[in-house]
């Protein structure tokens, strides 16, 4: 019995790994086939395809990506992470503090709701021409609009997080005579801060996305700029190839804060434990 | 009428009341608000017209704006672009998803090409269908489409996969065949699921409209936008954007209405 256990223990990771592969193989032959169409497609259409006779195949593309990351990527992605940091932080901080005074008051949160809510379709994209009209080009103006779009995705987690504590917990607290500081400190504001963490991690590629709309319009510096003044000379492979290296820092960006939340997440066992 | 049944009745206009105060009466009270401190902002700091005209003004070159022709065409063309491509996006990206959800081995081969492009948001594609389309309505048609497909397939291909398997079962039972099974049974059964996807992605593609028309377009209310902002009509800048929260929102009005007008989607 034992033995058999401990067999059964040592396969399984060879037997899951067995079961996964048809799925792995899959995958590879799916990437591969769209690898292929694209390869054939651009042959095709080398000769004169109508609107779409400019379409580099792969090699060149990944040839140009190469290129650009010994090259200017690393200052051009840097000048982007920066402004969409200042934004994200401002935005989240912004929304944190106004969602905590909507939330936790009745009459605030009755007025000013529906005013942030009749806002809310306004997506921040839409506020781009006005944005350069305030801010003009410079950093002023693409900080205003990561920062509106990252405050109109977690203001209405912030509200959340902090409208639904529980009211068992709330006359518990103040049962055990809680002072009303002590029950924000420890009960508000971390179910609040949940919320908020969530919602920054969900407002995190509506930043991203635009920061890249600025910076198309308002092209200084940064990856949208690269891509407008690649685009105005013509030159399609190294588009696509600054379309990859959005898309990868995106993709690198989104897995690092999940990682970041799930190391951040015991954070609040350890505060509910400690808050009664 | 008697005493109790007045009372009842005097209680309930006044629960009414109540009600009509907190749903009307505050919400109007913070829009008076905003627009106090808006209006006291611009008359404090004496702000020209080009960088905040007052709610007033706004009003009156919205109202305007509404009685040109020019304005009429804008809205018609980004409309148009929006609704050509949503419809195929939708139409496109359901049929995936429903594909992915219905077979294991499509999911597995289509799941990394999917995952891979989804992180390539689609205004990142705004260069590339302006080098390939110029600035006509096809390259807005596509990058809508483009923005709308991938949202569909993921919901569609996740709320496939989480409907009732005893749904299934029945329907093998009753002998339908896999096709049959797909579109009759488990189609209705993620349509809930499947409609709030479908608001969610015509608020992307929407905006993705407004978005490709600041930076290469002939016509639309992006376009609108952009030229009212390089001649510093800052009031058209800002009624433009109303009309662009409007449209987006009355978009997801619509989709709404007719998820719960279709029997299927309860």
């Amino acid at each position: 019995m034992t033995m058999n256990g401990a067999a059964a223990a040592a396969s399984r990771p060879a037997q899951r790994l067995a079961a996964r592969l048809p799925g792995l193989l899959l995958g590879c032959a799916g990437a591969l086939a769209a690898i292929a169409v694209w390869s054939l497609a651009s042959h095709a259409l080398q000769g004169g395809g109508g609107v779409l006779n400019r379409l580099p195949g792969p090699l060149a593309v990944l040839r140009e990506l190469a290129r650009y990351v010994e090259g200017d990527f690393a200052r051009d992605l840097v000048s982007s992470l920066r402004v969409f940091a200042i934004g994200w932080v401002l935005g989240v901080v912004a929304a944190t503090l106004i969602g905590l005074v909507l939330g936790r008051s009745a009459l605030a949160g009755a007025v000013f709701l529906p005013v942030v809510e009749a806002i809310r379709p306004v997506s921040s994209i839409a506020w781009v021409p006005l944005s350069i009209v305030w801010f003009g080009f410079g950093l002023g103006s693409k900080v205003f609009l990561v920062g509106l779009a990252v405050f109109l995705v977690v203001i209405v987690y912030a509200v959340d997080g902090c409208s639904r504590v529980p009211t068992d917990l709330e006359r518990t607290a103040s049962m055990l005579g809680m002072r009303r500081l002590q029950r924000f400190r420890h009960l508000i504001l971390p179910s609040t801060l949940i919320e908020v963490l969530i919602g920054s991690r969900v407002a995190l590629m509506a930043g991203w996305g635009t920061v890249i709309v600025a910076e198309l319009v308002a092209a200084d510096s940064g990856l949208g700029a690269h891509l407008i003044g690649v685009e105005q000379s013509y030159d399609v492979p190294a588009v696509m190839a600054a379309m990859i290296s959005f898309g990868l820092s995106g993709f690198v960006m989104n897995a690092l804060f999940t990682r970041l939340e799930r190391h951040i997440v015991p954070w609040r066992r350890d505060a509910t434990q400690d808050a009664p | 009428m008697s005493p109790a049944a007045r009372r009842e009745q005097a209680i309930s206009v006044m629960a009414l009341g109540h009600a009509v105060g907190r749903r009307v009466l505050l919400p109007l009270v913070g829009v008076v608000i905003v627009l106090a401190i808006w209006q006291a902002t611009v008359a404090i700091y004496r702000l020209p017209l080009i960088v905040l005209p007052p709610p007033w003004t706004v009003a009156t070159t919205l109202a305007d704006l509404v009685g040109t022709r020019a304005f009429w065409r804008d809205v018609g063309v980004s409309l148009y672009e929006f609704v050509a491509g949503y419809a195929i996006g939708t139409t496109l990206g359901v049929a995936t998803g429903l594909a992915m959800g219905e077979s294991r081995r499509f999911r597995q081969a289509l799941t990394p090409v999917i995952e891979s492009l989804r992180f390539i948001v689609p205004f990142a594609w705004i260069p590339l269908t302006i080098l390939w389309f110029g600035t006509s309505y096809a390259g807005k048609i596509m990058l809508v489409a483009y923005a709308v497909y991938f949202v569909m397939t993921v919901s569609t291909a996740r709320a496939i996969a989480h409907v009732d398997p005893t749904l299934t079962r029945v329907g093998t039972m009753l002998g339908m065949r896999p096709l049959r099974l797909a579109l009759r049974v488990h189609l209705p059964a993620a349509m809930p699921t499947i409609a709030s996807a479908a608001r969610a992605a015509a608020a992307i593609g929407w905006i993705a409209v407004v978005a490709a028309e600041y930076i290469g377009a002939s016509a639309g209310l992006g376009l609108m936008i952009t030229n009212a902002a390089s001649s510093l009509a800052t009031g058209v800048v800002i009624a433009g954007m109303i009309v662009i929260g409007l449209i987006g929102a009355g978009v997801s009005a619509a989709i709404l209405a007719i998820a719960r007008a279709r029997p299927s989607a309860r």
